[in-house]
């Protein structure tokens, strides 16, 4: 288990007995992790794990009931728009402003990170050119595609350059090419300058080919957390895909057969 | 598939479009608490009321005018100077003018919510012919105009039977039912404009006045009645001048025009030909030449209607045509300025925000329009000037608050940004104030045309600029506190809409304030008006800024 307790100002994240509920129902609970500086940590969960839950109070959306958060030493729930400030996200779900287009939206967000006009405009022909936006920059959120909105939130994510992503399901609805490009994108950025991506997903192969380390997450508790090789060490299965290990960490594996087999031929 | 079948299936589709017109939820909007079967019924309680209200000013209306013809409420000079019939047939112009646009007013606005709704859309791909779609479709359409149409066609003949006897009432028939196939397809055409040419407009300067000219469109309906109140007086002097001649080509062309045309008939049905005293044997012909094309064009607009209602409900809502890409830029400004950009931007292709920005702008020229062509004294003119500013100071107050729920879409993504409540609460006291501005400088210009007092009207604009801000500032304050104090998105209609009603209360109060001591002063004849308006307005400017921007909103 990562401690996440530092206040050094070189790691990008670091959680400590993290709680979050909605009223009396706890959706995260004492987590503590730490996004050390070139890692993209995978957070991984069943629907309802917390996941979105804990990325939401990173990123100041949800206010947590207990535990602390720091953005590169930054008290986050104290000095949130200076820990916002170094924070790129991606939300899980595209509520934008629909009635915009997606260069009037870059816009206003290369505004509110106080980028100026060429830097911004460089970034966005760069990021539009590789996931191939071109009419669609001119055309209202509200008639674009799914997989078009969520390109349009990677690239507000990125414009800022920021030292920390926090993105939550990034890779939904994204055509294969633009998956591949966003991985890419992904090793360099936490290739130099010590950056950080906290990354969730419930994705198993994604998060093995991406991930350094990640946290398992059930119940909004951490059931374990490390690299590949020291999670197949604790299940003691050698050769188990990060899939195998979930389920087992989880104790979800006992049931699936069995649901499997209880749907029967009808499900086919 | 049965008709029966399409009555059916269309329920059901009405049912998800009225939820879709109140409730909003696919373009962001949060549902209000309470269980489906509540929300359903009270998204069919509202559309039935707004259909209600709408079919009571059609009645009201219908009944005004049978009554202005029945009881010749007109001034006694003019109503003496113009024939019987030219008098009927005026008030059903004005009364069938205005059903066509309170009729293509409701079409402008549900039009829109029909076709991106995306009910038809949904109905595609299940196993209906495309018979029953194409009458699903039909049904839809027919059923947003119900009620209303419905008063036209009935209240209509009623009340000018009423007036003026059984068969005028028969004789306004037509006049009524041209009047409800215009304003139908009027509706569709400009309902797919809307989608394709607003909401599904590109970026760049020159779409966006496009967009807001249709905008201004959309909301001069409902000005109709109030321009056609204001312009009645003129309208009548000039029939009058026209019957004192007889029948000339002039009045050949005003017979011929629509909808003077039918409102002639009920006229022409009740005391002859002889009775408009405009109608030469060339003008009766070319009047019933214009009936028989404007008849002709209506029941081609009911058979285009009904041929095309269902491909044209399916528009796409992508343009037309896709351009080619040109070298995209960003131009990011100030964190303010940003927020305020991006309102004007979502309004310019929501109608619901853009009239909140065009009403007191449109009310603005109207009063000053007023004060320019009311034939008053001067100190009249100038007090009509000076109450039309602070009327565009309070309308622009009172609906500041509602541009907070532009907030709520989008809501979450935009407190992930490093953006203080600073920025966004000056960015919307920056629109309010815009606002304030371009009303004031419309009735100021207006004004000048009629009374040369450029430093009087400038100097009361200015004195009041500090009370318009400071209300601003107070409301919004107020609005941020609140929400945040409860953990709400701010504000939207079912959060908080009591709420941006109650703090619109001091807005209200701060506006209307420094006016109001002004004209104190000015009756008491001391002659410190405007230093006065001056140094409350400011006080109220510092008493609100804390508000807005002190301890307890960060």
């Amino acid at each position: 288990m990562a401690s996440g307790t530092t206040a050094n100002d070189s790691v990008p994240l670091a959680l400590d007995q993290l709680s979050v509920a909605y009223g009396q129902r706890p959706a995260v609970q004492s987590l503590s992790l730490t996004v050390r500086p070139g890692e993209i940590y995978g957070l991984l969960g069943s629907n309802g794990a917390g996941k979105t839950s804990t990325i939401k109070a990173i990123v100041g959306l949800v206010r947590p009931a207990a535990g602390s958060i720091r953005v590169f030493g930054i008290n986050a729930l104290r000095d949130g728009p200076e820990a916002k400030a170094r924070i790129g996200y991606v939300p899980e779900t595209s509520m934008l402003y629909e009635a915009l287009t997606p260069r009037e939206f870059l816009e206003f967000v290369a505004s509110v990170r106080r980028l100026d006009a060429e830097t911004a405009t460089r970034r966005l022909q760069n990021y539009a050119e590789a996931f191939r936006l071109d009419v669609e920059l001119e055309e209202p959120i509200a008639t674009l595609s799914n997989g078009t909105r969520q390109k349009v939130l990677i690239i507000a994510a990125l414009l800022h350059a920021p030292p920390l992503l926090v993105l939550d399901e990034p890779l939904n609805s994204l055509d294969p090419r633009s998956v591949r490009i966003m991985k890419d994108v992904l090793l360099r950025y936490v290739g130099s300058g010590g950056r950080g991506v906290l990354f969730s997903t419930h994705t198993m192969e994604v998060a093995e080919q991406l991930c350094h380390r990640v946290g398992i997450l059930d119940h909004g508790v951490l059931r374990g957390e490390g690299t590949l090789e020291l999670l197949r060490g604790r299940v003691a299965a050698g050769d188990a895909s990060l899939e195998e290990i979930f389920l087992r960490l989880t104790e979800e594996d006992v049931g699936v057969a069995a649901a499997v087999n209880s749907l029967g031929d009808n499900s086919v | 598939m049965s008709w029966r079948e399409a009555v059916r299936v269309s329920g059901v589709a009405f049912t998800e479009l009225a939820l879709q017109a109140v409730f909003a939820f696919r373009q962001g909007n949060i549902l209000p608490p309470g269980r489906s079967t509540n929300l359903v019924a009270r998204a069919h309680r509202r559309v039935v009321q707004s259909k209600a209200v709408i079919s009571f000013v059609l009645a009201v209306l219908a009944l005004g005018g049978a009554a202005i013809i029945r009881q010749k409420l007109l001034h006694p000079t003019i109503l003496g100077a113009i024939p019987s019939g030219l008098f009927e047939g005026a008030v059903l112009t004005g009364l069938l003018s205005l059903d066509v646009a309170l009729l293509w007013w409701t079409g402008v606005q549900m039009v829109p919510t029909l076709i991106s709704s995306g009910v038809l859309a949904v109905l595609e791909p299940l196993p209906l012919d495309a018979r029953t779609l194409y009458r699903v479709a039909a049904i839809l359409y027919l059923r947003m105009f119900d009620m209303p149409a419905l008063t036209v066609l009935i209240v209509t003949p009623a009340a000018v039977a009423l007036a003026l006897g059984p068969l005028a009432g028969l004789a306004v028939l037509p006049g009524a039912f041209v009047a409800v196939a215009y304003a139908l397809a009027l509706s569709l055409l400009t309902g797919r404009f809307f989608l394709r040419r607003v909401q599904g407009s590109r970026g760049g300067g020159g779409r966006a006045v496009v967009r807001w000219a249709y905008l201004v469109l959309w909301l001069v309906p409902a000005f109709a009645m109030f321009a056609f109140i204001t312009a009645a007086p003129a309208f009548f002097h000039a029939l009058s001048i026209l019957a004192s001649q007889g029948p000339s080509t002039a009045s050949t062309l005003l017979a011929s025009a629509f909808p003077f045309s039918f409102a002639l008939l009920p006229a022409i049905a009740s005391g002859g030909a002889g009775s408009t005293a405009i109608l030469s044997p060339t003008g009766t012909f070319a009047l019933a030449a214009s009936l028989f094309v404007y008849l002709a064009l209506a029941v081609w607009s009911v058979v285009w209607l009904a041929g095309n209602v269902r491909s044209l409900l399916f528009v796409p809502l992508q343009p037309a045509v896709a351009l080619p890409g040109t070298a995209v830029k960003l131009r990011p400004t100030g964190n303010a300025r940003a927020v305020l950009t991006k309102d004007l931007r979502i309004a310019s292709r929501t109608p619901g925000y853009a009239f909140l920005i065009l009403l007191p702008i449109l009310d603005a020229a109207a009063l000053g329009l007023l004060t320019y062509a009311t034939p008053t004294p001067n100190p009249v003119a100038t007090s009509l000037a000076l109450g039309a500013v602070t009327t565009a100071a309070l309308l622009a107050t009172f609906f500041g608050p509602a541009f907070f729920a532009i907030e709520v879409v989008a809501f979450s993504y935009g407190r992930s940004l490093p953006l203080p409540h600073r920025s966004i609460i000056l960015g919307k006291v920056a629109l309010i104030t815009l606002m304030y501005l371009i009303g004031a400088g419309l009735i100021l210009g207006f004004t000048l045309l009629r009374l040369f007092q450029p430093f009087t009207f400038g100097a009361f604009i200015l004195a009041e600029l500090p009370a318009v801000v400071g209300a601003a500032l107070l409301e919004l304050g107020l609005l941020y506190r609140w929400a945040r104090r409860r953990g709400l998105a701010i504000t939207n209609l079912y959060t908080g809409a009591w709420f941006a009603f109650v703090v619109a209360i001091p807005g209200l109060v701060m506006a209307g304030l420094p006016p109001l001591l002004f004209e104190l002063s000015r009756a008491s004849g001391t002659g410190f008006g405007l230093p006065v308006m001056a140094v409350v307005a400011l006080s109220e400017l510092a008493l609100a800024t804390p508000v807005a921007f002190g301890r307890g909103v960060s």
